[in-house]
């Protein structure tokens, strides 16, 4: 039982994960900040305002609406909206109370809420019928850093939003078959140092397939997350494309493996090529990417989900489900080695 | 919950529609399910290699 714990462990951290992915819901964040051409005179102000609607996303502005702050701030410059109704949870009347002659076209918006915390939205404001001199400064203004009053929760990521959850299921898939070509790596490099029996051979053919496997449900969870955040299946995109000529670099090893009868020679050849697909592996998904404009997260220059953005509820999540999936990849591995050499000495 | 199916359904309906109205529960329960099963069958795939490769092992000790 005892060496059967790991395998045991793979799947009920892949249990753990799946609860977390499907029950832990979302942080509060905010979505947009958008002119509705009205204007609206406010107590506060004493005239007549342009009107925006702020809309958030998952959060509680009803509760204790009257502590709702906004703020806009371009640099160094923080300026305060009027809050002219909080419609519901999410939605909110806004009245832009800020002078002709600004520091700046484009503003982040910022929000304070005793249950949401702060949040941001980058670049939320736009004016484009000011003067700018941009060596304005506005008046200053104190404003507080909240932290949110909720419980365990995802963060909110711009655009992303709920297909965050994906995280746990697509990056995993190339973690598991980064692992599995690894091991197949190693024994090809055996199976060519040594040369004489072909164990190294079928542990690399049992690696590579699994780790195909690995690497269809990866493009798969890929494909899909791209549909929801970039709006297509697939696009022209460094990251992508590497992954995908990675798998069929991989699927042609298979290929190759099926069109040599002569075991020996099949063996050599197919690890020869092996030491090549794998080199490929890391300059397309892990050296050509950094280097070139990508979309991807942490590729291009884009943020990954790291120390940025990667908090403490996804990383509950994320680690498992890499280890969960890579343990479940071995013990995959090691069940179709087992096969197939017993398929060879029943034959 | 009430309150966070009724944000949720504004700010995006069909996200809200799934993970409010407790149709991801469902989609969990179906996963876990299938996780399991192939938990299962995997263990069982190497619980029968393993008593084919013992009886090949007793076969060919036999024969020689």
């Amino acid at each position: 039982m005892g060496h059967n714990v790991w395998k045991i462990g793979g799947f009920a951290l892949i249990a753990y994960v799946l609860v977390m992915v499907f029950a832990v819901p979302m942080g509060p964040g905010l979505l947009e900040l958008r002119a509705t051409g009205k204007a609206t005179a406010t107590e506060e102000s004493g005239r007549a305002l342009p009107e925006y609607l702020l809309t958030g996303f998952g959060t509680h502005w009803s509760d204790q609406s009257s502590q709702l702050q906004v703020v806009v701030r371009s640099k160094t410059n923080l300026a305060k909206l009027e809050v002219i109704e909080v419609i519901d949870d999410t939605h909110a009347r806004i009245g832009v109370a800020l002078p002709y002659s600004l520091p700046s076209k484009s503003w982040d918006v910022l929000i304070n809420h005793p249950t949401d915390g702060t949040l941001l939205l980058e670049n939320g404001l736009f004016l484009s019928d000011r003067f700018i001199d941009e060596s304005l400064t506005l008046p200053p203004i104190s404003i507080v850093e909240l932290q949110d009053d909720l419980p365990f929760h995802f963060p909110y990521q711009p655009r992303i939003l709920e297909s965050i959850r994906n995280l746990m299921l697509h990056v995993p898939m190339w973690f598991t078959m980064f692992v599995l070509m690894g091991i197949a790596f190693v024994a090809s490099i055996k199976q060519l140092a040594t040369a004489r029996a072909l164990i190294e051979d079928e542990k690399s053919e049992a690696a590579v397939k699994v780790g195909l496997l690995f690497g269809f449900l990866g493009l798969v969870t890929g494909s899909v997350w791209a549909r929801f955040t970039w709006g297509a299946w697939w696009v022209d995109d460094p990251q992508l494309n590497g992954a995908l000529v990675t798998v069929l670099v991989y699927s042609g090893y298979m290929v190759l493996r099926n069109s040599i009868d002569n075991a020996p020679l099949r063996a050599r050849l197919s690890a020869a090529y092996n030491l090549f697909a794998f080199i490929i592996l890391i300059i397309l998904l892990m050296v050509l990417p950094r280097f070139t404009e990508s979309l991807h997260p942490g590729k291009g220059g884009n943020p990954g989900f790291n120390s940025y953005d990667l908090d403490s509820a996804l990383r509950a999540a994320f680690y498992p489900a890499v280890i969960g999936w890579i343990l479940i990849g071995i013990w995959m591995y090691r069940i179709n080695l087992r096969f197939t050499r017993l398929q060879k000495l029943l034959k | 919950m009430n309150a966070l199916l009724s944000i949720l359904i504004q700010s995006h309906p069909l996200e809200g529609w799934f993970f409010g109205s407790g149709k991801a529960l469902v989609v969990l329960a179906v996963a876990l399910i299938l996780l399991v099963g192939f938990g299962l069958w995997m263990w069982r795939a190497e619980a029968r290699l393993k008593s084919l490769e013992t009886k090949l092992n007793h076969k060919n000790q036999s024969e020689s």
